[in-house]
């Protein structure tokens, strides 16, 4: 998959363009504060229709500004799925009005029902310096790199997830307004029916690509393996793979059961917005976890794995090679660790590559084989 | 404020309209004969004045008890119980149900602060105790809603304490659709729920 045309308009400090992309990709070669991350910003927010810096849609309009619009013009490449119909290209739009706070998404100039349908469309990977924090922070951030993968890849996934938030708020005020009572115990059977759902989805998914996520750690690290297991916050879930209806009792026990903890605390203390996504170093006995005892270089290799793996999803739940952003990713790695990744990107990487770099000489990926455009003032330089 | 600004802010609190339609409408009226606009205002005057709830099923009525309730001819066996009587006329449209109705007037929505108290369930319980065993069934016509839901979830809890069958309304691929275009979460529901031939 390859990004084919951007057309921007009245985006961040980007002025108004109609840039076209070469195949292989491009290096955006430039100084600090100049807009090459706001660049890879506008191509991943035709991804996920939000900024990936967490940026409110209200900031991302340039000053004075009250529309920004986004337009991409995505084609497949040779191996690539087709879109609908078998159509090779598709043309994604987003589009955000400050009066009423209005955002606007269509595919092929058809607005979408929902704006879930919308996402996914670009299949593209973005990496960042920020990504550490996949590793650094806290279990919630795990979990929502877990929902965007699996809300780009599994269809079904966002929808069971928005309704397991929905029916979870509801239980939680009610648990504040009700205690024990029926109509608390109400909302359990909907609880379990989507929570369920999520867990499954989520335990799948580390399933069948823990493996690909060692291979991709070895390599990066030139030696070890890594493991990657679901902390269920289900206690008491049936081990080895998972199904649906041994998850649902799991969750329905669980939640019977802590409902006199529940009531108390006002809250729920058992489900999938507990899950941790634990990430090992070394695999087998002894194994530790990665956030508490790993390297500086080993945090970051894992971070790194966890984005390659997003990669490996599309490339297998999508049947799409795809466009990788790679926001100033080398700068820093240790040059043992950048080789080998640049060594794994060459043999794995074969599609559309974007990257951005505050000097020539930081190009580390391609460095021969794509054009290099300059950036000034929010001005692309071709 | 003016007066057109007023009427304008009014009409555009109702349900599907936007501010453009009730500046379009205010216009209209302006425009037509001071007859058509006293008409409406007298209609909507003697609405909210003489429509009430059927004391029995909470149904709108003009009289103290709705029409579908008096009818003798009604099975007196089965209710079906509905977030709003909009339901009821939806319902009542398909010609298909010969049995009662009773009104809930909402959904159970801790978030906002509304419980089975600001329903009406204990006249729903009073129903089926008082009736010497004549309400045998009661099918739960909640919306599909998370809301809904648990709204249908916790009456079965309580309504089964009676000794009433609860049913619920059965959820799938609505007629005359085609299968490409019904989303994911239905089909799969309609899968799990699908018939012997």
């Amino acid at each position: 998959m390859r990004l084919a045309q951007l057309v921007l308009r009245s985006f961040r400090n980007l002025v108004d363009d109609a840039l076209e992309f070469p195949p292989e990709g491009v290096a955006v070669v430039g100084p600090n504060a100049q807009g090459k991350s706001n660049l890879l910003e506008a191509i991943y927010y035709l991804e996920v229709l939000r900024s990936f810096r967490g940026a409110p849609d209200r900031d991302l309009v340039r000053f004075g500004g009250d529309v920004f619009r986004l337009q991409g013009r995505v084609v497949t490449a040779e191996n690539d799925a087709p879109f609908q119909g078998g159509r090779p290209e598709r043309t994604v739009a987003a589009a955000w009005q400050r009066s009423g706070g209005r955002k606007k998404v269509t595919l092929d100039d058809v607005e979408t029902e929902r704006l879930g349908d919308g996402v996914g469309h670009v299949c593209a990977v973005l990496f960042t310096p920020a990504d550490l924090a996949l590793v650094d922070d806290g279990p919630h951030v795990r979990r929502r790199y877990l929902d965007i993968v699996l809300s780009l890849s599994e269809p079904g996934y966002m929808a069971a997830l928005q309704r397991y938030r929905q029916v979870l708020s509801q239980r939680n005020a009610a648990l504040k307004a009700g205690g024990h009572s029926p109509q608390t115990h109400a909302w359990e059977p909907l609880l379990v029916d989507a929570g369920s759902r999520v867990t499954v989805f989520r335990s799948r998914w580390i399933d069948t690509m823990a493996a690909s996520f060692s291979r991709i750690h070895e390599e990066i690290s030139g030696g070890t393996g890594a493991r990657m297991t679901l902390d269920s916050g289900i206690p008491g879930l049936p081990e080895g793979q998972l199904e649906l209806e041994g998850v649902s009792e799991a969750l329905e026990v669980a939640l019977r059961e802590a409902r006199d903890r529940d009531v108390r605390l006002g809250t729920t203390t058992v489900g999938p917005h507990r899950d941790e996504l634990l990430l090992l170093l070394a695999p087998g006995e002894g194994a530790q976890d990665v956030r508490r005892f790993g390297s500086g270089g080993q945090r970051r290799s894992v971070a790194l794995g966890l984005r390659l793996l997003e990669a490996e999803t599309i490339r297998r739940r999508r049947g799409r090679e795809p466009l990788l952003l790679m926001d100033d990713v080398f700068a820093e790695l240790d040059e043992a660790r950048s080789m080998r990744l640049l060594d794994l990107l060459h043999r794995t990487a074969v599609g559309q590559v974007i990257l951005t770099a505050p000097r020539k000489a930081e190009i580390r990926f391609r460095q021969e084989g794509i054009e290099r455009w300059g950036i000034r003032d929010g001005r692309i330089l071709r | 404020m003016s007066l057109i600004d007023e009427v304008t802010r009014e009409f555009s609190r109702l349900p599907g309209i936007g501010p453009r339609t009730a500046r379009r409408l205010v216009h209209h009226l302006l425009r037509s004969s001071p007859e058509e606009g006293r008409r409406l205002a007298r209609a909507l005057d003697s609405l909210v004045d003489r429509i009430r709830p059927c004391r029995i099923c909470g149904n709108h009525t003009e009289e103290e008890t709705c029409a579908v309730c008096l009818d003798p001819k009604r099975d007196r066996s089965t209710v079906c119980v509905v977030e709003s009587a909009f339901e009821v006329e939806s319902v009542e449209r398909t010609g298909q149900f010969q049995g009662l109705y009773h009104v809930l007037g909402g959904r159970l929505s801790p978030l906002d602060g509304v419980g089975p108290e600001d329903l009406r369930i204990e006249e729903l319980l009073r129903r089926a105790r008082d009736g010497d065993g004549e309400v045998r069934e009661a099918i739960l016509a909640t919306n599909p809603s998370v809301e809904g839901e648990a709204t249908a979830v916790y009456l079965e809890t309580i309504l089964r304490a009676e000794g009433v069958r609860v049913t619920r309304l059965a959820r799938g691929i609505p007629v005359g659709s085609d299968l490409e275009y019904v989303d994911g979460s239905t089909l799969a529901q309609a899968l799990a729920g699908r018939r012997e031939m």
